[in-house]
């Protein structure tokens, strides 16, 4: 029922235009999430896991009945974060409100790829690659005759 | 003066054949190629793979990391561990071996080895652009060290593969010099890792030979040849780049920390989650 009350915001053109870039990750987005499934929510910042091989945020969602939720958003390894400007302890803390976009997992729980952040400061920075990521592209790496 | 010559031409004809990598990667002169105390090319440095754009991480990467979303909208995007460069041609694979493949992407990799966090093979690792690569190069060895995944290659320069190797992820690589080109053969591979892309398997006789050329300052050029007569009906070649990041230093990457990947595949086959392409 949760789910179903959070407040979407559809597919944004950023969105649309994603989907159409090449990939890169560590291991399968598209196994595990749905690029046919964009989520955008805001949200306030309970807990940032800067982990390899890939880096996890939390945060809580009120929905218009005053409902929290807490989501769970999945994307790059605190390397590749940092050679990309994101700061730990600056860039995005908990307690922040930020908003993101990103697509969701196929399993249908509170659980997301995290594509675009709009941290606290208002700035809008990469957290994630592109949907389809890691599973081997558009084509497959072979032709079958 | 011949020499110059040689190496404008061995420039042009490495160069990639992409308009758009063209306009990015003319061949520079020879004098700005940074050379050893032995006069050999230096390869020391810094190296993103995949990318023709010089730069800094940050200058190169607009968009923050991932091309194509920034500033410079036409950056290339960031090579991952399952893609192809993008300018390599389709895997030759025998067609028995081509089914293998394609069903490994139908069930979107994740049969992956590298979401166990195991070492990714050669070249995988090496034409890798979202994790950057440290050369060392001394004249009697070149040290390769990788950040995606902890990864290293000790390169004996004219030394000779050992009697008694062991099939291993990584291979055993030799090197030599072919004028200002840098070769190396690898071989002694395991059958565990894939090539480029998903589901791109080999077989232990599997052989790679690398050809590393510093074209100028920002450049080398990067051609593979991967030989495994067991699964490809013929060599497969790749030609791709490195591009020079100064100011990037490689960052811990202990992939075992936190791999939640086996757990969440194994979560949605048990569910019977619709994951597989049709």
């Amino acid at each position: 029922m949760m789910k179903r009350k959070i407040c979407w915001m559809g597919v944004s053109l950023a969105a649309l235009a994603m989907l159409a870039l090449p990939l890169a990750a560590h291991h399968s987005f598209g196994a595990e999430y749905d690029a046919s499934k964009p989520v955008t929510l805001a949200g306030v910042v309970t807990k940032i896991d800067w982990t390899n091989p890939h880096s996890y945020f939390y945060i809580d969602v009120k929905d218009d009945k005053g409902n929290v939720a807490n989501w769970k958003f999945e994307g790059y390894g605190p390397g590749v974060l940092y050679r990309n400007g994101w700061k730990r302890g600056v860039t995005m803390k908990p307690g922040d409100t930020i908003t993101v976009t990103g697509w969701r997992a196929r399993d249908g729980t509170n659980w997301a790829h995290a594509r675009q952040v709009t941290v606290a400061s208002g700035e809008k920075r990469m957290f994630g690659p592109p949907a389809g990521t890691g599973d081997g592209g558009a084509a497959p790496p072979v032709e079958v005759k | 003066m011949r020499r110059v010559g040689a190496a404008l031409i061995a420039a042009v004809a490495l160069a990639p054949v992409s308009l758009a990598a063209q306009s990015q990667s003319a061949p520079a002169a020879k004098s700005t190629v940074p050379r050893a105390s032995d006069g050999k090319p230096d390869l020391t440095g810094v190296w993103q793979g995949g990318s023709t754009v010089r730069g800094s991480w940050q200058e190169a990467n607009q968009g923050n990391g991932v091309g194509g979303s920034g500033k410079n909208p036409n950056a290339p995007a960031v090579l991952s561990a399952s893609d192809r460069p993008s300018t390599a041609e389709k895997a030759p694979y025998q067609p028995w071996a081509a089914q293998k493949v394609l069903d490994s992407y139908k069930i979107r990799a994740i049969d992956d080895p590298d979401a166990e966090c195991l070492p990714p093979g050669i070249p995988r690792t090496s034409v890798l652009g979202l994790f950057p690569t440290q050369i060392v190069q001394t004249p009697q060895q070149i040290v390769f060290l990788y950040e995606y995944m902890h990864e290293f290659r000790v390169i004996p320069i004219n030394g000779k593969h050992r009697d008694d190797i062991a099939p291993t992820y990584m291979g055993d690589s030799v090197g030599y010099w072919e004028g200002d080109t840098l070769v190396v053969d690898v071989t002694g591979f395991n059958d565990k890792t894939w090539l480029v892309g998903a589901g791109t398997f080999h077989s232990e006789a599997l052989h790679v030979v690398e050809r590393y050329t510093r074209v100028d300052k920002d450049q080398i050029n990067y051609d593979i040849t991967m030989e495994d007569p067991k699964v490809l009906s013929k060599p497969w070649v790749i030609h791709t780049h490195l591009m020079l990041r100064e100011g990037t230093h490689l960052e811990e990457y202990v992939c075992a920390e936190n791999n939640l990947a086996p757990a969440f595949y194994e979560r949605l086959q048990k569910n019977n989650v619709n994951f597989q392409r049709p």
